[in-house]
């Protein structure tokens, strides 16, 4: 039997004590950000829950916070706060590759011995499969996919078998070489996203499916799509840069708002996905130690005028309307959660086309607008009088939005009234020409933290060919947009920043939309939290639940 | 021979002798007469309908309220204003976004909406539009019921079937649910009948929408009655003399069918003005920015945590209402025909 003597047992107490201390303090998160925070334990969220579970189908953000942890793709996000969670850094891949080929081929290699969470191989192949998914079943964000050589013809075919040229896989060497059409920039980015995460092909059928295996932090099991799923700790993915996720195990229930926001302040959920809308000034009040507002993901508001129709199709009657903005008002719309702006591009874009317009053209968004002068412009249009229609979306608080701009229509000179339809139905009516809706509501939440992702589905020429259409101006705007974005698209974003922040101010000082705010997200928390430490607010998923800790 | 039902009273002694003589006096009056005496000693009756009639006239004052005493109008939004209360200067919606509680006061009497609209002028306006719909609807109802009852009834054989089972069709489906279906289908591209055009947001949708969900529940009692009224003496005798179909209609039938028609009207007004309500509180009946105590219900549930005037107001104005028609209705019924069992099933 071993005998220790007095030093002996010191020096037995000092490595027992570091070791307790090491498995109870912070943990390792592998160099992916994330900050302090213990490790361990189990905590419910309340949500809408997502729109789809399949990672080729979803849209909402409820659906990407937890499948971001369980899909992760060949790049990912870096798990950071602030403008740092933009950085595309290596996922399944080794590295980020320089493209070559004049910025149009990307070589991507495998790490090795990674698996999916049902303990199958992660191989190359599996990457093409995926994009074949996303283009066969069509899922929201298949569009990004298509800037892959031969991925329109791929779609075109409708072969669940067929090639796709662009993309060369090899198994044995774990490498997959990715071919694009015309150099984009905006590729890593999109790559990034969850929908183009490998996923096993012997398991990822070509029709959508909840069963889905996955390489990421976290498994899903799902006990009820429309009530509830878990998401474990995957302890067999380590990926160095990729957080590890801290709390063990999350349960996500569907609940109304209210319920669930009272469920956070009494301690039986940890955190909420959505906004405490009504409740928002009490939690506001007593919680804010709790509690915080940023405008993330990142996104922005606007009035869109139809410039192929009266009165809109007048530089005089656009120009009107920024001058009588007043978003300060729409603030109180939003129960205090808009951020005044005249930029068009977030200020979560900082250092990739973000600079703030200083001062903005049409007036201060903090200040008072200027109705005067907006009369005086509708007067001179020689349209003072004339109806129009402001559309919206029943969903809360876009009648309320619609019902400000209609009542400041009517102050510079119009005879303006609204038209609210079902959310689920707007956009595609308001994006079919021959609806001819004049003015009215809409809004951008990024894709992707790209500023291409801004311009070119709201904004472009290129843009009107999509059906429904999303450039409700039905022209491009400013002038001569899509030259600039052709120049632009095929550089990295951070290169030539004070490109797209010129071409923001264009846009701007053209008045050929009316923009006037990000919409701020809510993060809320329970009691059990460590909310300093890990409320984790990041740029791509709103929350980046990887970064969540207990007290 | 008794002038009234026997069952009506059972008095003894003194009390009974005075009946009698009350009797005696009623015996050589018209049947409106007697209706409408029956209904004055029905005091909550009279009492409901006093309240309807008052709730009536208060909405029509409502441009007198919004012009000299809220000095504002139903559309007008007052985000970013201030109203002095009590010698304090209030927001009416503060930077969070919550409207101004009750002032007791001429401006925002009731208190603001989410966008700063004044309430008190809003109900008001809002039971306009309430009661245009409700009574509008109504009267189309009783008109379209009385029509395809009547034919339905006094031709019997194709046209009633045609006709009966086109009610029949109606009636499968449940009020609100029709309501909601034709409500939005026509909110957007509004309605077009030959010449005749009707935009999407007109009041006129939801009110043409109202009557034709609820023709079956008074056309098919009319054409039980009408089949009955058919075969009497008189139609016979009239027939006889050689009066065509639609002379005997209009000078023997209907007559006959008025204090049903009456009877309903109440009934079918509250009715009316309940599913406007539902309609409107789904987002498939008057549309915004017109104001409705359903729109305003709807706008008003989004705060009913921080903001519970919102929609309790317009709520209890809208139980008031329908409760003070249907027992003023009920009142009617009583009263035009003790022995009737007209009411309207859902």
């Amino acid at each position: 039997m071993l005998k220790l003597g007095l030093r002996g047992a010191l020096f037995a107490l000092g490595v027992l004590a570091m070791a307790v201390a090491a498995a109870c303090g912070g943990g390792s998160d592998n160099g992916g950000g994330g900050g302090g925070g213990k490790s361990g334990g189990s905590i419910r969220i309340g949500s809408v829950l997502p729109d789809e579970y399949d990672p080729v189908m979803f849209q909402t953000v409820q659906a990407n916070q937890p499948l971001q942890l369980v899909y992760k793709g060949l790049v990912t996000y870096k798990d950071a706060e602030g403008t740092e969670g933009n950085q595309v850094i290596p996922g399944l891949a080794t590295e980020i590759p320089t493209p070559t080929n004049g910025g149009k081929t990307y070589k991507f290699t495998l790490r090795k011995g990674l698996k999916y969470s049902d303990g199958s191989p992660v191989k190359a192949s599996d990457f093409e499969n995926t994009i074949k998914r996303l283009l066969y079943l069509g899922g929201p964000f298949s569009s990004f996919a298509t800037t892959i050589k031969g991925a329109t013809d791929y779609q075109d075919t409708k072969k669940q078998n067929g090639d796709i040229s662009g993309i060369a896989a090899d198994d044995a060497k774990g490498t997959i070489t990715v071919e694009l059409e015309a150099p984009d920039s905006q590729f890593l980015y999109a790559l990034g996203l969850a929908n183009e995460a490998p996923t096993p092909a012997a398991k990822s059928p070509f029709k959508k499916s909840n069963n889905i295996p996955g390489a990421g932090p976290y498994k899903i099991s799902i006990q009820n799509p429309s009530r509830q799923f878990t998401l474990t700790k995957n302890t067999s993915f380590k990926v160095p840069g990729i957080n590890p996720g801290k709390v063990d195990k999350i349960t996500v229930v569907k609940e109304s708002v209210p319920k669930m926001t009272q469920d956070v302040i009494d301690g039986k959920l940890d955190f909420m996905t959505e906004d405490p809308t009504d409740q928002l000034a009490e939690v506001k009040a007593k919680y804010k130690d709790r509690f915080r507002q940023d405008a993330n993901p990142p996104n922005t508001y606007w009035f869109f005028m139809n410039h192929t129709t009266p009165p809109f199709d007048k530089p005089e009657v656009r120009q009107a309307v920024n001058y009588a903005l007043d978003s300060k008002a729409l603030q109180r719309v939003f129960n205090g959660r808009l951020e005044p702006t005249c930029n068009f591009l977030p200020a979560l874009y900082e250092g990739m086309g973000y600079k703030k317009i200083d001062p903005c053209p049409w007036g201060d968004p903090n200040g008072k607008p200027d109705i005067n002068k907006a009369k005086q412009l509708v007067e001179k249009s020689g349209d003072k009088g004339m109806k129009v229609t402001v559309w919206a979306n029943n969903k809360d608080p876009r009648p309320a939005i619609a019902d400000y701009y209609r009542d400041m229509l009517n102050q510079i000179g119009f005879k303006a009234s609204t038209k609210i339809i079902d959310q689920q139905v707007y956009f595609g009516t308001i994006g079919t020409k021959k609806t001819k809706a004049q003015t009215g509501f809409t809004d951008w939440f990024q894709d992707f933290p790209h500023p291409n992702d801004f311009f070119e589905p709201n904004v472009s020429k290129a843009a009107l060919a999509s059906s429904p259409v999303f450039n409700f101006e039905y022209a491009p705007s400013p002038a001569g947009v899509d030259a600039t974005l052709a120049k632009l698209k095929p550089k990295k974003p951070q290169d030539v920043s004070d490109q797209w922040a010129a071409l923001d101010k264009k846009l701007i000082d053209s008045g050929d939309i009316a923009v006037y705010g990000s919409e701020l997200s809510t993060s809320f928390f329970s009691e059990r939290m460590d909310f300093d430490n890990c409320s984790g607010v990041h740029p791509v998923y709103k929350n980046d639940w990887a970064l969540f800790c207990l007290k | 021979m008794a002038t009234e039902p026997a069952t009506e009273f059972a008095l003894e002694g003194p009390a009974a002798f005075e009946e009698e003589a009350k009797r005696a006096k009623v015996a050589g009056l018209g049947p409106w007469r007697l209706a409408l005496r029956r209904l004055r000693r029905n005091k909550s009756a009279l009492a409901f309908g006093a309240l309807f009639l008052l709730i009536v006239a208060i909405c029509l004052a409502a441009p007198y309220w919004a012009d000299h005493i809220a000095h504002t109008d139903p559309f007008k939004n007052h985000l970013t204003d201030r109203v002095e209360v009590g010698g304090e200067t209030k927001d009416v919606v503060s930077p969070d976004g919550a409207p101004i509680g009750p002032t007791w006061h001429g401006r925002f009497f009731l208190g603001a909406d989410t966008n700063g609209r004044d309430i008190a002028v809003r109900l008001l306006y809002g039971g306009r539009t309430s009661l245009e719909i409700g009574i509008g609807a109504a009267l189309i109802t009783a008109l379209l019921s009385v029509i395809f009852g009547v034919m339905a009834g006094y031709f019997r054989g194709i046209a009633d079937t045609v006709i009966s089972r086109s009610l029949d069709l109606i009636w499968s489906f449940p009020v609100v649910l029709l309501g909601v279906a034709l409500g939005t289908a026509l909110a957007l591209g509004g309605l077009k009948i030959g010449p005749i055009e009707i935009q999407g947001d007109s009041k006129l949708i939801p009110t043409l929408i109202i009557a034709v969900v609820y023709i079956p529940y008074m056309a098919r009692p009319i054409r039980g009655q009408v089949l009955g009224l058919r075969e009497k003496e008189f139609v016979e005798a009239a027939r006889a003399q050689g009066a065509g179909p639609v002379r005997i209609m209009f000078t023997e039938i209907l007559p006959n069918l008025s204090s049903t028609i009456v009877v309903f009207l109440p009934l079918m007004i509250a009715n009316a003005i309940l599913l406007e309500a539902a309609l409107s509180f789904l987002g498939a009946g008057v549309r915004p920015p017109n104001p409705s105590w359903g729109t305003m219900i709807g706008d008003g549930v989004e705060k009913i945590i921080t903001a519970p005037h919102l929609a309790i107001v317009p709520g209890l104005v809208l139980v008031l209402t329908v409760l003070a028609l249907n027992v003023f209705g009920d009142g009617v019924r009583d009263a035009l025909d003790p022995r009737a069992k007209l009411h309207l099933e859902h």
